[in-house]
């Protein structure tokens, strides 16, 4: 009797976070599969049922460059995210008084609303006025200044350059943190063992933090996937579409063209992409050393 | 095997020093024990000579080589940590073979190595499993065969047994023991336990405070300790000390009571008498004392005696018929009491008997 009051007082306690999830997760969710099963005729709706939202989005020229674009943003900004964030997480794992400051201090680019950082970059990146294209010319890299979010063959890596300045930051911390955890008998016993400072680091230091590293590499992964404000405020998706990623471009689409079916139908893409890399992220976080469990 | 010999090692943090100087020579196959109360500095002489903390002052030879400024890969020694430190994510074979694989060997050497010392260890059927899957004293003796496959110049061993239980503490310092008798390699351990260091040693070096207070074999070091440090520290239960005097042979307590004699020593008005619990007798004359605990172990019995110059332990193999508050008189077994300067704290010399 008792214990049968008490579920349902936890089931009433839960309902908030349940009501909050349905109207503002599922809800959305469930209206943007059907809208992407629906004909849309300017803004209007004209029956529900049909795949041609996703034959128009199969038909049209520019998703192919979206997706390679997308796959640069996405793939390329998340191993070179980690790449570097392990790098600089290493250093920052090193006892001195200069990486206690640097710990500090490297939080900056992540404090920064992304907003401003875009706003900031965009100047700094500047074709005509860009303190980074004058410098370089300056020192006489190049004979004219470049405009790196002008060129279509530069624009996409200079995006990706930025997003790394603003992302890199957390995932080196939670590394250097991993890095640190490590325990130091094992380094002293490799140490013994003779293994040198790339061996240690990479027969002991990586496969102790192997667990850190796949939860921080899904992460970025996922948070690259979701940026938006900083392709869209310091491209908006050009030079003539050589920056357009799937986030801009479902944006551009619901948004400026009201094309509601096509960007339903490539959210759904997005959504499916996103659930392949949360499977692969639990795929790999299944199976663990020697707990007995799985083997 | 190689002989070890260190001269003056020293080793300053910033301004604290917490090594002086040490001096030792362990010859080669020896199997030497550093002991000492936690803190002394026996964990650090072991790592300095691991070559995992750099000293500041002295020379570290092994096989009559210097090694001082060799990194601790080019040094030839293998050691055992506390913790035993395996790497987690390997398995057992993969554990022991690591450094072999790290020296490039082949994979046929490195399974043949592996194998030879799994069966010396026991651990054939387990040389799959990860660390995670293995009992301590398995996990002790996997960090035993990974040092036992390089075939090294040095075991070191950094307090091996202190995570394991009391029973098995027992059965590993045999096997410890024996595999240093097949194997023959020069080794040094350091633990805080005075048992296992008489029981394992061939050479015991007690410290204190980053000093050597004494190196000797068990006995020597349980018959003649040269301080009251070392007195106490080795040997359990703990000698006894009782302010003394000594005139004609004849040790008196301060109220006056001979407690032991003891040929050879110069009369002197204020020492301190050592004696160990076992060399402790029930007799008619000798120290007043009273019974205030008896423990009887099985094999032996302790007793607890209160005297006017504090406690005494006795133990004894003997039944005896005691009752707690009963009076009774003790002294010592002739020519087993040890005697210390009451200042110094060091032994008072002998007269060379004839």
């Amino acid at each position: 009797m008792n214990n049968r009051s008490d579920r349902w007082l936890a089931y009433f306690m839960i309902l908030p976070v349940v009501a909050a999830v349905l109207a503002f997760v599922i809800g959305p969710t469930w209206d943007v599969g059907k809208l992407s099963l629906t004909q849309v005729v300017m803004g209007m709706e004209r029956g529900f049922g049909t795949l041609d939202n996703f034959r128009a989005l199969a038909a049209d020229p520019l998703f192919a460059l979206v997706v390679k674009n997308t796959a640069i943003w996405i793939i390329g900004g998340t191993i070179l995210c980690v790449l570097v964030g392990l790098a600089v997480g290493a250093y920052l794992a090193i006892d001195s008084w200069q990486t206690t400051i640097l710990r500090a201090l490297i939080l900056l680019p992540w404090v920064i609303p992304d907003v401003v950082t875009a706003m900031a970059w965009k100047w700094m990146l500047h074709g005509q006025v860009g303190i980074i294209g004058s410098t370089i010319q300056a020192a006489g890299l190049t004979d004219e200044q470049v405009s790196f979010l002008g060129d279509p063959s530069l624009v996409m890596w200079t995006l990706v350059v930025v997003l790394i300045w603003r992302k890199m930051p957390l995932v080196a911390l939670i590394l250097c943190a991993a890095i640190r955890s490590v325990p130091s008998e094992q380094i002293e016993a490799a140490r013994m063992d003779g293994a040198n400072a790339f061996e240690r680091f990479r027969f002991v230091v990586i496969p102790n933090i192997a667990f850190s590293l796949t939860a921080v590499t899904v992460i970025s992964m996922i948070w690259i996937t979701a940026e938006f404000a900083l392709p869209w405020i310091m491209t908006g998706g050009g030079p003539a579409n050589a920056s357009q990623i799937m986030s801009t471009y479902i944006y551009q689409q619901s948004f400026e063209f009201f094309n509601w079916g096509v960007a339903s139908a490539m959210s759904v893409v997005n959504l499916v992409m996103l659930m392949l890399i949360i499977a692969l992220y639990l795929y790999v976080n299944r199976r663990s050393w020697a707990s007995g469990a799985d083997k | 095997m190689g002989s070890v010999n260190l001269r003056g090692i020293r080793k300053a943090y910033g301004a604290v020093e917490v090594l002086h100087g040490i001096d030792l020579d362990v010859e080669e196959g020896e199997f030497a024990v550093l002991v000492g109360p936690s803190g002394c500095g026996k964990s650090t002489l072991l790592r300095s000579i691991a070559g995992l903390e750099t000293i500041s002052g002295g020379e570290i030879s092994l096989a009559g080589k210097v090694i001082n400024h060799l990194p601790p890969k080019r040094r030839d020694i293998a050691m055992v940590f506390q913790n035993y430190a395996l790497y987690p994510h390997m398995t057992v074979a993969k554990n022991m073979g690591f450094s072999l694989r790290l020296s490039k060997e082949s994979k046929s050497e490195i399974d043949r190595k592996v194998t030879d010392a799994a069966e010396i260890l026991g651990l054939t059927e387990l040389l799959d499993r990860y660390p995670k899957q293995l009992s301590g004293g398995q996990r002790q003796r996997v960090a035993m065969g990974r040092a036992i496959v390089r075939d090294p110049e040095l075991f070191l061993f950094d307090e091996p047994l202190s995570n394991l239980d009391a029973k098995l503490r027992v059965q590993m310092r045999s096997e410890i023991k024996e595999l240093h008798q097949r194997l023959k390699t020069t080794t040094i351990y350091v633990t805080h336990d005075q048992i296992e260091a008489m029981t394992m040693a061939d050479k015991i070096v007690v410290m204190r405070g980053g000093h050597v207070e004494q190196i000797g074999s068990p006995l020597d070091l349980y018959d003649r300790p040269v301080n009251m440090f070392v007195a106490g520290f080795i040997g359990s239960p703990a000698m006894n000390f009782v302010p003394a005097s000594v005139r004609d042979a004849s040790v008196m307590t301060t109220s006056g009571a001979e407690i032991g004699t003891q040929e050879g020593v110069e009369s002197v008005g204020e020492a301190i008498a050592g004696i160990r619990p076992e060399d402790l007798r029930l007799s008619d004359t000798g120290q007043e004392a009273t019974v205030s605990l008896i423990e009887p172990t099985g094999s032996e019995t302790q007793v607890t005696l209160r005297t006017m110059d504090g406690n005494l332990i006795l133990t004894t193999r003997d039944r005896l018929d005691l009752d707690v508050g009963q009076a009774v008189h003790v002294m010592a077994a002739p020519g087993k009491t040890h005697l210390f300067d009451a200042k110094s704290e060091t032994a008072l010399k002998l007269r060379e008997s004839a």
